[in-house]
Formats: structure tokens, C-alpha cells, sequence
């Protein structure tokens, strides 16, 4: 299947944790008005009090003299030259007219006139003529109780002291918030991170069942995944079973048509005795070899199927052993020198029969044709699997190379007794998707080098 | 030589026990695999042809069951599958070749010419001693480069003596590389054929390379090349 190139998250728990993250993030975007208004609500209160309190110290401060007002000089806070506190207030008479400023409010251009309405005290924002805004407190009192002596007291504080406040309060609350949702966020990876590693152990059994170091999937999954998995199992059991049925349907195929082959070779071989029959002898020989390799060529081919269910990843090293332990048996009187270029933990993305099929077609041919050296190389190069068999024996004439590495040709229309190997070889490699290359070695010989595409 | 052929197939069977006789090998021919192994209980083979699928009992086990036995004789595959699998299979289990079906009979011949030579240790296909040298092909001797004329018999005798060079070799042995196990054996037949090649191999040049070890059979003394 062509891979299809996308930006797409493939992460499950990615994905997750991006959907989580959204969430928490709207969800504090959504809170923070909130606690916003909350905030600024028990600001002002505090500040309503604070300068309620101011009120009331100026009231402690003030006399009432022949029903005149006396306000000492300096109030407690210019005494002690407390700046920050410095209380900024005025007294006004009930007709608003202002009888006593503290010195700090000096400064202040508020034009400010309480009115002695009789609703005791109000707390506001106003802005003076230079934009100042001032957050202003004011109480009506009656001194001297009912003896005339209304007064209007105002104390006030610029809303840019409390800016500045606000500011910095708000920024630890940006902290404060980020820091929690940072944690909120370690948490939930670290949730999915736990939830998500079942699907990780049943990917890990995948690629285990896959590569065939398991034979199926356990039942060590979460109740979810069970069904999945046991569904799995009974698939890859009945493939199994299927292809082992096939393979010794293919065998007993295979012995019940070459057998009374090799008997009508006998025949051909018998009646080749008497001369007159050397022209039919040759026919029947040349025909019985045609439908030998027919055979062969097709039950190769219906061998080679591809498992849907499993990804090859076969492990060159012990099979090449095999491989050459049996050739060399074979070829043992040529003592051939094989030497093997490879990572020990090479895998070939390949089926194990279909493998074994390829190089023992093409270590056959080298064995065969070579003086007395094969060379195997193996890597993984970025065009995927690279494997490259040479020897140093006469090489592949440049005609042949071409009828090698053409598609789709017809086994019969190949020169007799060249045999199926290479036409093998060749379908093989076509139905990888890989690549072959006929070339020359520098051992002097002919140079194969095979690529199979890698298996995401 | 002595083979056995296990095929179950009856006319293939008859084709191999025929061909292989006509060169010269005393055959055992079976279908499956149990008389086989009773075949190799009763008789020293110089080599099996062994057919993978044989019924019962297949033929990768009857390998596995002849090694496993000691038997050491060279083993050749006969496979109707001929892929690679099979092959190795085979190999694996103890055979030492193959051949796929259907298969020329000289190609088989060849193939099992090879083994023959390599089982007694000679790669090349003669075996020389002194001025006698055997070719083992066209099964013709040569006595000082003058050809040496042997009857069928004479030659398997000698043959098999300098195969087994410097080793006792019994008179039971040498009737078991003449006969088929079904035929009357007569141990005088034996004595009357090595005093004929003693006879032929002596004339003229004085060689005497086969000794009687008195009660236990002939020895070819001279070292084969």
C-alpha cells in the first residue's frame, strides 16, 4: 500500500493530550474573568475599609471648639512620616464648603463636592483635571450630635497606587495559574502515559507476532482490548493452518505430477536405445521438460504468497547458514570461499520461504559459476535494504542481463534449460516492490544487487 | 557398488533398479521407508537414493532415523518440489545432494559418481596404485598404462578393495557389492574371482597388491591416490 504523506498527529496519546490541554486551557481562559472580578471586588473592599479607616482617624483627630472644626497640624501619619500611608483627606461642612485639607491632598485637583445628603457614606471613583483617577471614601458625621456640627469627611487614594498593586497581584495569579496548569498537564501525560501503555504492550506483541519471535497475542490486555486481540488470534491461527495446508497441498501436487514425470523421462531414456526413435525420444524429453518447469515455475510462484497479517523481518545471518551449510555440502569438492558483509542483527524485510527461495537461486548460480569466491553484502542504505551477491566466475553477457530484468516474461519463451531460478528470482522481487540490478563485481564476475523497499 | 533406492513410485522404482544395474551397482530397491531400514539392518550400503515424499514415514525422516542409526553412506535426495526449502531441509537432515525430478539419469549418475568418490575420500575420478589405475567413469583399469581387460565381477572386486584400501574386507562384503540380497550367494564364487584379478593383475608386471587375511577376507595392501 502506497504511503501517503500527512502532517496528521499519529500519536493516540498525542492527540490525547492535545485535546486534554485545549480543554484545561479554555477552561482557564473561561475561569480567569472570574476570578478576576472576584479579585478586583475584594481589592476595592479592602481599599473601602482602608479608607474608611483613614475617615475615622481624621475623625478621631478633628475638635469641635465653640462648634468651630480644629484639626492639629499634622495627623499621626505626617507625624511619623509614614509615606506610604500618607492619608489623603478633607473636610467639608454640610453646605460642601471646605473647611480643612490634609496636607498631602494639597496637590490633588479634584473637584470634588460632597453633598450632605444624610446617606451616611459612599465609596466612588473620580478623576481629577489632570486624569488621575482617585478612589474616593466619604462619610458623613455628626459630630457633636445634632448640636450642628455636619461634616462631610472624604478621604481618597489615586487608583494608580492601587494599579500597581492590581498589576503585580495579577501577575502572580498568571504565575500561580500557569504554574497549575503545567502541573495539571504532567499529570494527564503521565494518566494517558498509563492508559496508552496497553496499547503500547499489545503494539509490542504485534511486532513480536510479526517478526515471529511470538505466536500469538496474550490475554494480558485490558477487558477493551481482549476482544481485539482474541479476534487477532483466531485470524492469525487460521492463516497459519491455511498455509500449512497449502504448503503440503503444493507438496503432494507437486509429487503426484513429477513423478510420472521422472517415469516418462525414463521411458524417453529407454526408447532412446533404439535410434529410429531418437526423433520422438526428443520430442517427449523436450515436452516433459516443458511441463516440468511449468510446474516448478507455478508452484514457486503459488508458494510465494504474502501474508496480509504479518510484516517480514527476517534475520539474514542464520538463514544465509543454512543456505550455504547446504550448498556447501553440494559444491563441497569446489571449496568455494564465501565471505559474508554484514551487521549480524541485518533483517530483510522479506518472507523467510520467499528469502531462502531468492538467494538460493542466486548463491546457486554464483556457486555454480564461480572460480572459487562469493561475496554477500548486506546494508541498509536510504533506499531500503541493499543485498549484493558476487563471484568471481565469467560474469552475465549483456544480452542476458536484459532478458533477466525484463518484466513479465513468459517462462516458455526463455531459452531451454536455463531452469526457473531467475525468473523466480525475478518474481520474487517484483511482488517486494524491490528493485534488481545486473552488474559486474570486481571479483571479475557477475554482480547482483537486489533492494527491497523497508516496511514501515 | 551396493545401493538403495527408496521411491514409491513403482515404475520410477523399476527405471533406477534397471539403469544403476546396467552400471554396474547392486541395487535394493524398496517403496517405503520401513523396508529401508530394515534393508541398511541387514546389508552395508555404499549409498542411498532417497525420495522425499515417500508415504508413512517420509524421507527427511528416514535421513534423520539412517544418521541417527550411525549409517554414514553418502545420501542423495530425490525431490518433486525442488524449492529451496526442501532442499535445505534435506541437507539439514544428512543428505548430501539432490536431484530434482524429473531428472536425466546421467545427470543422477554423475551426481552419484561424485558421492561415491567423495565417500571413499577421492575427489578426482580415478584411483591409482602403483602402475595400476582404475577409471572410475568408464569403470576401465589400466596396468602400466596398457589397458587391463576385467570382467564386470573383477572390476567391482577391485574397485571396492581400493576404495577400502588397507582395511580388511570380507568375503560376506565383497558377495553383498555383487549380488542383490535375493540371490544364492556361494563365498567360493569369490575366492574363484579374486584369484582371477590376482592372476590378471600380476601378469606380466608382477603386481600384488591383494593379500588373504586367513579367516577374515582380502586386503588390498597398497596405498590409492
Amino acid at each position: 500500500m502506497p504511503t501517503r504523506k500527512n502532517n496528521k498527529v499519529s500519536s493516540l496519546r498525542v492527540r490525547l493530550m492535545f485535546g486534554a490541554a485545549v480543554t484545561v486551557s479554555l477552561f482557564m481562559l473561561a475561569l480567569f474573568p472570574a476570578l478576576k472580578q472576584v479579585f478586583t471586588a475584594a481589592l476595592e473592599e479592602s481599599i473601602e475599609q482602608r479608607l474608611a479607616a483613614d475617615a475615622s482617624a481624621l475623625i478621631s483627630a478633628a475638635r469641635i471648639i465653640d462648634e468651630q472644626l480644629r484639626m492639629p497640624e499634622k495627623l499621626p501619619d505626617e507625624e511619623f512620616d509614614i509615606l506610604p500611608a500618607r492619608q489623603i483627606g478633607m473636610i467639608y461642612d454640610n453646605k460642601s464648603n471646605l473647611l480643612w485639607r490634609s496636607s498631602s491632598s494639597k496637590t490633588i485637583k479634584l473637584n470634588y463636592q460632597p453633598k450632605y445628603d444624610g446617606r451616611g457614606h459612599e465609596f466612588l471613583r473620580d478623576t481629577d483635571t489632570d486624569g488621575r483617577e482617585y478612589f474616593i471614601y466619604d462619610v458623613e458625621v455628626d459630630l457633636l450630635r445634632g448640636k450642628k456640627a455636619d461634616f462631610s469627611i472624604v478621604t481618597m487614594q489615586s487608583v494608580s497606587d492601587y494599579d500597581v498593586m492590581y498589576v503585580s497581584l495579577r501577575q502572580q495569579l498568571y504565575v500561580w495559574l500557569g504554574f497549575a496548569l503545567l502541573l495539571l498537564l504532567g499529570f494527564l501525560w503521565l494518566g494517558l502515559g498509563w492508559g496508552v501503555r496497553s496499547l503500547r504492550s499489545l503494539s509490542a506483541e504485534l511486532d513480536e507476532v510479526e517478526t515471529g519471535k511470538r505466536a500469538a497475542l496474550s490475554d494480558e490486555h485490558p477487558r477493551e482490548l481482549l476482544r481485539l486481540t482474541r479476534s487477532l488470534n483466531r485470524l492469525l491461527e487460521s492463516e497459519r493452518q491455511q498455509s500449512e495446508r497449502y504448503r503440503h497441498s503444493l507438496d503432494d501436487l507437486a509429487h503426484s505430477l513429477k513423478t510420472p514425470l521422472a517415469v516418462l523421462q525414463g521411458v524417453g531414456e529407454v526408447l532412446s536405445v533404439n535410434p529410429d526413435n531418437s526423433e520422438q525420444v526428443h520430442t517427449l524429453q523436450g515436452q516433459v521438460n516443458r511441463m516440468s518447469q511449468q510446474i516448478s515455475y507455478q508452484l514457486q510462484r503459488a508458494s510465494l504468497r504474502k501474508s496480509g497479517l504479518l510484516r517480514y523481518q527476517v534475520k539474514l545471518k542464520p538463514l544465509l547458514e543454512s543456505l550455504l551449510g547446504a550448498l556447501d555440502k553440494v559444491y563441497r569438492d569446489k571449496g568455494v570461499a564465501v565471505t559474508q558483509v554484514f551487521a549480524e542483527e541485518l533483517r530483510v524485510p522479506v518472507e523467510q520461504g520467499a528469502l531462502l527461495e531468492l538467494l538460493g537461486n542466486v548463491l546457486e548460480n554464483a556457486y555454480r559459476l564461480c572460480l572459487n569466491e562469493v561475496r554477500i553484502s548486506a546494508r541498509l542504505t536510504a533506499a531500503g535494504c541493499e543485498l549484493t551477491i558476487e563471484d568471481d566466475g565469467p560474469g552475465v553477457p549483456m544480452h542476458q542481463r536484459e532478458r533477466i530484468l525484463q518484466r513479465g516474461e513468459r517462462l516458455d519463451t526463455q531459452y531451454p534449460g536455463q531452469g526457473i531460478g531467475t525468473a523466480v528470482v525475478k518474481d520474487i522481487i517484483d511482488s517486494y516492490g524491490g528493485q534488481l540490478f545486473v552488474e559486474d563485481s570486481d571479483l571479475g564476475g557477475a554482480q547482483f544487487r537486489i533492494i527491497f523497499p523497508l516496511n514501515k | 557398488m551396493k545401493l538403495l533406492v527408496v521411491e514409491d513410485e513403482a515404475l520410477l522404482r523399476h527405471h533406477l533398479y534397471t539403469r544403476l544395474g546396467e552400471q554396474g551397482h547392486v541395487v535394493d530397491a524398496v517403496a517405503d521407508a520401513e523396508e529401508a531400514l530394515y534393508q541398511v539392518s541387514e546389508y552395508n550400503h555404499d549409498l542411498a537414493i532417497i525420495d522425499l515424499g515417500l508415504p508413512g514415514m517420509n524421507g527427511l525422516d528416514l535421513i534423520r532415523e539412517l544418521r541417527s542409526q550411525g549409517k554414514a553412506f553418502p545420501i542423495l535426495v530425490l525431490t518433486a518440489r525442488g524449492n529451496w526449502q526442501n532442499k535445505v531441509e534435506g541437507l539439514a537432515a544428512g543428505a548430501d545432494d539432490y536431484v530434482v525430478k524429473p531428472f536425466q539419469f546421467e545427470e543422477l549418475e554423475a551426481r552419484l559418481n561424485a558421492l561415491l568418490r567423495r565417500s571413499s575420500g577421492f575427489v578426482q575420478s580415478t584411483i591409482g596404485a602403483g602402475p595400476l589405475l582404475l577409471d572410475l567413469n568408464s569403470k576401465q583399469a589400466t596396468l602400466l598404462n596398457q589397458s587391463l581387460a576385467l570382467t564386470a565381477y573383477e572390476y567391482r572386486i577391485l574397485e571396492y578393495l581400493m576404495r577400502h584400501q588397507q582395511q580388511v574386507v570380507s568375503k560376506d562384503r565383497l558377495i553383498e557389492q555383487l549380488y542383490p540380497d535375493d540371490e544364492e550367494r556361494d563365498p567360493n564364487v569369490i575366492e574363484v574371482l579374486v584369484g582371477r584379478l590376482r592372476r590378471k593383475l600380476e601378469g606380466g608386471s608382477g603386481f600384488k597388491p591383494i593379500e588373504t587375511v586367513r579367516g577374515q577376507g582380502y586386503l588390498f595392501t597398497q596405498v590409492c591416490r
